[in-house]
């Protein structure tokens, strides 16, 4: 018995649904079809070219399609093989020509739209991309627009809280009085306002103070420590308020939380997402906003102290001298880099802006820094 | 290699019989037992970028077992993750087969498994995805399938509609078009079906007698919300 390599599929009656394998020889006067019945036996079957009927088939269109009627009824080849293909056309006499022409370009149209279809999809999915490389900033701004206050105040909150927990909170005394004067004094100016600001003063050695969505922010007795005037501190205070409402913690967290969360707040859904931002309330505490984002607050935070009539001044003068290189002060540093660029920027801004008198605190910042525990200040 | 189906239906399991040296490989996870004969080996199938392709784009695993009778003949025991019927089908070299991602278990090493691109038609709107398995060769198949497996043959030019759900696997001389289950498209989606395939033979269809993602749809919601 010798082996058959079948090349070709048989189908008709008689033979299983999914084709019977055989052999296809291309001869002279047409095709010598060798079905491998099982593996003793083998039938064979010859058909002249008169009689076949020729197309394109099968999933992608790209088999060669040969009918007959034979004397056991109709009879359909599924040539896949491209060498049984080519020998098959170079011998098909010309009446099947044309119809072999027909199927072969169903086949480059086949591959040709596909081809198409999958450049146009590879183009559409740059576009997105680049879209999205480039737009990031655009869809995170309309994300943010989109949550509510009241979202941000609870997710701020919550951060807040569990900060505070483990924190040693300074209720009363003359430092508190003194920033819940500045507070006010800054808040007033701010127009519709939609936050309540809530300002804690914490004891700490830490030189920092930090804002987080919603309108909590933290100052420690480390950064009061270090002022040598109220308007010091108050620049820091412009500051941090500037950032709660350009919003920029909120804007970091959209960015972290990604592209996924932001088309889910840009297209709706929000329930779902509350608990996300939750989670991500603990990694607000050590958020760090971005240069830009930096300079926005230190150009609002001017504003809104000149309109509140302290002088900024102090805000430069602080943020300058503690940005020279300090043990102490790295924490300051590391949140807030602070450039020559910056504060020239600063001082550029503030000679530009009208002059009005500074009005000054009604405490005594000599004091308040005593009821810290803080070195009294040597005049140069 | 001969191969046993133990316990058809439901929860089957495949018996696999290795002769010395024989080996097969089978879906990353699907071995439950084996003869202390048999090796274990992990292979990326069609080498790293084919395995990386598979899995990126079938979304089947990275690496498929390639259980080994090194030791001498043994046995092998396989089961696929999801319960439902299998199917032991002989490739006889010609005919091919495109199989939707989680229908394979196990496969004699001569059976060749590689990730194919569907049209874009059928890409978007099969349910199956723009990548399917395209499996031919010669040997052993086995296909696994959610519920049971149904199989349709079809004769040249005929035709049948199957809901694009419950397709397992399709010989390659089949050709579909997908539509619309009903003639508008809001019956269409109404009715529950949605999109359907229309085949047209010859060849034949495996379909499965459940829908994996009506299934998981059903069992989402027992599943309580976390708080």
């Amino acid at each position: 018995m010798t082996t058959i390599t079948p090349n070709a599929l048989c189908f008709g009656d008689g033979f299983p649904a999914s084709g019977t394998p055989c052999r296809i020889q291309v001869e002279g006067h047409g095709l010598t079809i060798t079905c491998v019945l099982d593996a003793a036996e083998s039938r064979s079957e010859s058909v002249v070219f008169s009689d076949l009927a020729v197309s394109a088939g099968g999933l992608d269109h790209d088999q060669l399609v040969v009918k007959w009627v034979g004397p056991k009824g109709e009879r359909t080849l599924y040539l896949k093989n491209a060498d049984v293909i080519r020998t098959f056309r170079q011998a098909a006499p010309d009446q099947l020509n044309a119809p072999l022409e027909r199927a072969a370009q169903r086949v480059r149209q086949v591959r040709h739209r596909n081809r198409t279809m999958w450049s146009i999809i590879g183009g559409i999915i740059l576009a997105v991309v680049l879209g999205l490389w480039f737009g990031a900033d655009l869809l995170v701004e309309l994300a943010v627009d989109r949550i509510p206050v009241e979202w941000e105040q609870k997710l701020g909150e919550s951060a807040y809280r569990d900060f505070l927990s483990g924190q040693e909170v300074m209720k009363a005394g003359l430092a508190v009085t003194a920033v819940e004067e500045m507070t006010h004094r800054l808040v007033e100016q701010i127009p519709n306002n939609p936050y309540t600001f809530e300002v804690t003063v914490v004891k700490s050695d830490v030189v920092n103070a930090f804002a987080l969505p919603g309108g909590y922010v933290v100052v420690f007795t480390g950064l009061m420590g270090k002022a040598e005037s109220g308007e010091e501190v108050a620049g820091v205070l412009g500051h941090e308020l500037s950032h709660v409402l350009q919003r920029h913690g909120l804007n970091r967290v959209v960015k972290q939380l990604g592209l996924v969360a932001v088309v889910s707040i840009v297209l709706g859904g929000q329930q779902g997402l509350a608990g996300l931002m939750k989670q991500l309330g603990v990694e607000l505490l050590t958020l760090k906003f971005g240069r830009a984002q930096e300079t926005e607050a230190d150009l609002t935070g001017l504003q809104l102290l000149h309109r509140a009539k302290i002088d900024p001044a102090g805000m430069i003068s602080f943020f300058q001298r503690l940005s020279e290189k300090d043990e102490g002060r790295k924490e300051w540093l590391s949140t807030h880099p602070m450039s020559h660029v910056r504060a020239e920027r600063l001082n550029a801004e503030l000679a530009a802006m009208p002059k009005n008198v500074p009005e000054p605190f009604t405490f005594d910042w000599a004091k308040v820094r005593e009821s810290l525990g803080a070195q009294p200040v040597i005049a140069p | 290699m001969r191969s046993e189906i133990l316990y058809p239906g439901a929860f089957p399991m495949v018996r696999i019989e290795l002769a010395a040296g024989e080996h097969i490989k089978a879906e990353s996870g699907a071995m439950v037992a084996s003869s202390s004969t048999i090796d274990i080996e992990s292979k990326m199938e069609g080498g790293f970028l084919g395995a990386l392709s598979r899995k990126l784009l079938t979304g089947e695993k990275f690496f498929f077992q390639t259980l080994r009778a090194s030791r001498g003949s043994g046995e092998v025991l396989l089961a696929p993750t999801v319960p439902g019927e299998v199917v032991v089908m002989e490739l006889d070299g010609v005919n091919e087969y495109m199989v939707q991602k989680d229908g394979f278990l196990a496969g004699a090493d001569t059976v060749n498994i590689e990730s194919k691109m569907q049209s874009l038609g059928r890409g978007l709107l099969s349910g199956e995805g723009f990548f399917i398995l395209k499996i031919g060769g010669k040997g052993t198949l086995i296909l696994n399938s959610f519920g049971a497996i149904h199989k349709i043959e079809l004769k040249p030019d005929q035709e049948y509609i199957v809901d694009n759900n419950h397709l397992v696997a399709w010989s390659m001389t089949t050709s579909y078009n997908i539509e619309k289950a009903a003639s508008g498209w809001v019956a269409s989606f109404t009715s529950g079906e949605g999109f359907v395939c229309r085949f047209r033979g010859p060849g034949v269809v495996y379909i499965q007698s459940r829908n994996p993602g009506g299934f998981g749809a059903w069992v989402k919601q027992f599943i309580p919300v976390s708080k």
